[in-house]
């Protein structure tokens, strides 16, 4: 009731009073604004939290991504491949000499007009008068061109020490210093002289740093003593040679020289255990050596020694063949017959080769440099098959050629009557149908059986480069085999690799296909019946009837079960009850060896499905909802029946809604694990979903399980997957994204 | 009511019978009886929800589409009555168009504005005869001249005027027999007024137009005919006039109509 005595009142008295003036107006004015000033800090702070969240999880995740490792292999790919190479080149036709003796060759080539050959520069220099040398795609070996580094197949040589050591250990730095003085050793064991330069600066700043006008002249009668040198075999000879000469001058001591490979040989320098004092390197220390040694308080020198260069030589009789490219010089070396197969002008004459043993080190270095810089992935298939089954035990390489034959028309390592006995048994192996193990698929069972890479030990991002040094200790120290080196968890080969059980060669290509295959089916789905169910509901339901009361309120609350609840309902419906059709038993499909049963693509994507469909058909009766009601009478106002107002302009209208709700949805979908765990994902699976009745595995679940297991690495590429789907979900997305801008584009 | 200054006029366009229109329990409207002319323009006007808008709307069965909606009584459409059980309300909007308060055009192109009514409704022509009727349709509704080079834009992003013009145009389109329109003028400025007001002027020999309006000068300027409609105390509208425009705003039979044409209440 309206007090009218009071209003009376009111009116009388000048409601202008009742209103703050003045300066009291100025304060009431800026007290408002100071309350406007206090939310502004709390949405800032909030904004800044969520920032720093959405930071700290995404660099959790890089962390794990990337980071140093140290990997070990039992046999590197590399020397796959040169074996190969070798193979080809000790097995190549017209072979007239094979030999360690480079003079021999020489001779043998100079004699022969038709003849090929090669060996250290020093032996083709002593014999010039009756050999030339081919130039390599223009570039002749000459000792310039060795030195500029043009000429392939040449590389530094050097010999490293601590200074700690030298100071300690008289007879080192005296070997050292010998060393150096009789660079000589290094040509007539066949390498090239190192650049003069260079070694006149390696001169001038050892001088310096001693604080001596020349070097003192080194008697090694005076010095007595263990010297301890390992590492690079190509350096060896050389070292070999040196300590020999050492000894002949009067050293009273002992050298004992190893070959262990260059890294191999700073790993032992810089752990100190085994008191090596001079490291043989055919390459430059790395910094993660050179930083292992300090840790341990080595400060490396080095010292460059000489160069390593190989030349492929013909007769100087032979007019043709001057210059060659390094495809030709592999043919001249490996498949071809007649000079005139590599090139038309030259002679149909045999190519005559003249060629060193394959446990020759020229022979390794002449493959590894000159023509081998191909991986696996390059060899021929047949190669692929002996690398493998030389590899593995026969055992191995029967179940493998029961899985699935090499080659149609032979086996390889079964004997042909055991297997030809097991396809005519009951449950023939899968291995009698016609079909062969891929290129791709030898490559990965070779780096998965036979190089068999393994990581030792992984670190994260963050210590990777702030604790450098440290790392480079431990690893030296812990894992003297292994190298150190980074790795991006997250590649091109993680991704299109299949699951595997070895973390190192483990990929996500099996789960990012069965997500995608998810994904689609459950949109495929949701989104009809969903748009479907929002147009019943929004156009032609009766709000006031309690029968769509009650289906209103149930969508509603379907979007809020857990979707663990969806997995349940999956399993026992989809998975179990209608196995014969998720299964696709009842359309006559049956997959190959697997046993599926209900637990397919079909299943996952129709769960999820399910639980998409809420949340579509919310999306798409706000969106229905918001297209104005004006556009429905002009359509109707001329006469257009319902079906065509829906159809001409309330879905059109509505469509960019409703895919904003397919958006949220496929990204819901995207990420779900709990359901698909419980529609049974597959735990391990390593082939590619084909069909919708495909066994399955997806990102999220793969993601789950790789963190679920104790090995630290498996956590790396739990990293690299989560960055995969995150990758994945942006992609699918912005694809999505595009579409709905292009649909309200043409409508708008 | 009196029927013998209206009859002088030729047929009969609609005929509402004791017409009463139901939102639900409320009844909007109470017992109307108007006889609306052929080929004239028969304003409906009155204080705000007296109603007036709720006939016109039950003239095509645009009521229908609130759920609680319902009419008593009957609309004789060539005499026969467009509530009746086999009548179908689309056939009914197809002859008797509509043109609303708000320009609503389709978020389309210009051409398919006026185009789409046309092959909604089974248009037998070559895209020829599409082209031809849509641009007699944008003529008739006077505003050819300022699309005819940019038909392939947007309906939208016409101003406020032509979008009522393409209304008209898109619902002349169709070749109703009749015109309704809810206060197609109420949304625009002075000028776009008076060039709907013309159109309507000229429109008037093609087709019967019946237009509620709250702009008393309007109706006097532009209406053969004039039905005033008051709200009763239990807030349902009623007829309380109908005479051809000259005499109601000149010497009205009832003194309710007198006060709200010289605007002492409304």
């Amino acid at each position: 009731m309206i007090d009218n005595e009071y209003i009376q009142k009111k009116v009388e008295q000048d409601f202008a009073d009742y209103y703050p003036a003045g300066d009291e107006m100025q304060s009431q004015i800026s007290g408002r604004r100071t309350r406007g000033k206090l939310f502004f800090w709390v949405f800032l702070v909030a904004a800044m939290v969520a920032i720093i969240a959405l930071l700290t999880l995404l660099v959790t995740i890089v962390n794990q991504s990337f980071g140093l490792v140290a990997e070990q292999v039992i046999i590197p790919e590399e020397t796959l491949v040169t074996d190969y190479n070798k193979t080809r080149v000790t097995s190549a036709a017209n072979i007239i000499e094979s030999s360690e003796d480079d003079e021999s060759l020489a001779a043998g080539i100079g004699g022969d007009p038709s003849g090929i050959g090669f060996f250290g520069y020093a032996f083709y220099a002593e014999n010039q008068d009756i050999l030339k040398a081919l130039s390599i795609d223009g570039v002749t070996p000459s000792e310039e061109n060795a030195l500029n580094g043009q000429y392939p197949g040449t590389r530094p040589l050097f010999v490293y020490s601590a200074a700690e050591i030298i100071d300690e250990k008289p007879q080192v730095a005296a070997f050292l210093a010998y060393y150096l003085e009789n660079l000589e050793v290094v040509s007539e064991v066949g390498y090239f002289a190192a650049d003069e330069e260079a070694l006149n600066q390696q001169q001038a700043a050892i001088l310096e740093a001693l604080g001596v006008e020349e070097l003192p002249h080194i008697n090694p009668a005076d010095f007595d003593g263990e010297i301890l040198v390992a590492g690079s075999s190509t350096v060896y000879p050389v070292t070999v040679a040196m300590a020999e000469k050492f000894k002949e001058d009067g050293f009273r001591g002992e050298i004992i020289v190893d070959s262990t490979g260059t890294g191999g040989g700073f790993n032992a320098f810089c752990t100190g255990a085994e008191g090596i004092d001079i490291v043989d390197a055919s390459r430059e220390v790395d910094t993660i050596e050179f930083e292992a040694c300090r840790a341990t308080g080595l400060t490396i020198n080095e010292y460059l020694i000489g160069q390593d260069a190989v030349v492929a030589a013909v007769s100087a009789a032979n007019e043709f063949a001057d210059d060659v490219s390094r495809a030709q010089l592999e043919l001249l070396f490996t498949e071809s017959i007649n000079w005139s197969d590599i090139d038309d002008t030259w002679p149909v004459q045999s190519i005559n080769r003249f060629i060193p043993t394959a446990d020759s080190g020229t022979m390794d270095f002449f493959v590894r440099s000159v023509f081998d810089e191909q991986t696996l992935a390059d060899l021929p298939y047949y190669a692929l098959v002996n690398i493998y089954s030389a590899n593995v035990t026969v055992g191995r390489c029967r179940a493998v050629e029961r899985e699935k034959r090499f080659y149609l028309d032979q086996l390889v390592c079964d004997n042909p009557e055991a297997f030809t006995a097991a396809c005519a048994g009951d449950n023939p192996p899968s291995g009698c149908t016609e079909e062969t193990w891929t290129h791709a698929e030898l490559e990965r069972m070779i780096t998965a059986e036979v190089v068999q890479p393994q990581i030792l030990k992984s670190w994260y991002l963050y210590p990777s480069i702030f604790e450098r040094q440290e790392i480079a200790l431990e690893a030296a120290t812990n894992y003297p085999n292994a190298e150190l080196k980074f790795k991006s968890w997250i590649s091109r080969d993680f991704i299109t690799s299949p699951q595997s059980s070895q973390p190192e060669i483990a990929g996500v290509r099996t789960a990012v296909l069965g997500s995608l295959w998810v994904v689609f089916i459950s949109v495929l789905v949701a989104f009809p019946l969903g748009v479907a169910a929002a147009l019943y509901l929004e156009e032609y339901a009766d709000p006031r009837k309690r029968f769509n009361q009650i289906i209103q309120a149930n969508i509603n609350n379907l979007a809020g079960v857990p979707s663990i609840i969806y997995g349940m309902l999956g399993l026992a419906v989809f998975v179990r009850f209608l196995e014969p059709i998720t299964s696709g038993a009842a359309f006559g499909y049956v997959e190959a060896g697997a046993t599926a049963n209900g637990r397919t693509i079909l299943s996952a994507g129709l769960t999820l499905g399910l639980l998409g469909l809420p949340i579509i058909i919310i999306a798409s009766q706000e969106a229905i909802k918001a297209v104005p009601p004006s556009l429905r009478e002009a359509s109707l106002g001329l006469g257009a029946t319902k079906w065509q107002t829906i159809w001409n302009h309330v879905l059109p209208n509505a469509i960019p809604g409703i895919l904003t709700g397919t958006i949220l949805t496929m990204s819901r979908v995207i990420g779900e694990t709990a359901p698909l765990v419980v529609v049974g994902a597959s735990t391990f699976i390593t082939t590619d979903p084909t069909s919708p009745f495909s066994k399955f595995t997806t990102l999220p679940a793969q993601i789950y399980q790789w963190t679920t297991r104790p090995q630290d690495t498996f956590r790396n590429i739990a990293g690299a997957a989560i960055i995969a789907l995150l990758v994945m979900l942006l992609a699918l997305n912005a694809v999505a994204i595009y579409l709905r801008n292009r649909f309200s584009k043409r409508f708008a | 009511m009196n029927d013998t200054n209206l009859s002088s006029n030729g047929h009969l366009a609609i005929e509402a019978n004791d017409l009463s229109c139901y939102y639900g329990d409320f009844r909007a409207v109470k017992n109307v009886d108007l006889d609306i002319k052929q080929h004239a323009i028969t304003a409906l006007i009155g204080p705000s929800g007296c109603g007036k808008s709720t006939v016109l709307r039950a003239f095509n069965r645009m009521n229908d589409l609130i759920p609680v909606a319902y009419a008593e009584g009957e609309v004789l459409f060539h005499g026969a009555n467009i509530y009746a059980e086999d009548v179908d309300p689309v056939e009914i909007r197809r002859r008797i168009g509509m043109v609303f308060q708000k320009p609503n055009p389709f978020p389309k192109s210009i051409y398919d504005n006026v185009a789409w009514g046309a092959k909604i409704h089974g248009f037998k022509g070559s895209k020829q005869d599409l082209d031809h009727l849509v641009e007699e349709s944008l003529r008739d509704a006077a505003i050819w001249n300022e699309v005819k080079d940019k038909l392939d834009q947007s309906g939208l992003s016409l101003s406020g005027g032509q979008q009522q013009r393409l209304c008209i145009a898109r619902t002349i389109a169709v070749k109703p027999e009749i015109i309704l329109m809810d206060e197609p003028a109420s949304a625009l400025d002075p000028i776009s007024t008076l060039r709907i007001e013309e159109l309507i002027q000229e429109l008037k020999e093609n087709y019967t137009i019946v237009i509620v309006t709250h702009n008393m000068q309007q109706a006097a300027r532009a209406s053969d005919y004039t039905a005033f409609f008051n709200m009763d105390s239990d807030r349902a509208g009623y007829l309380v006039e109908y005479n051809d425009t000259q005499t109601i705003f000149t010497s009205p039979a009832e003194e309710l109509t007198e006060q709200y044409i010289t605007g002492r209440f409304g």
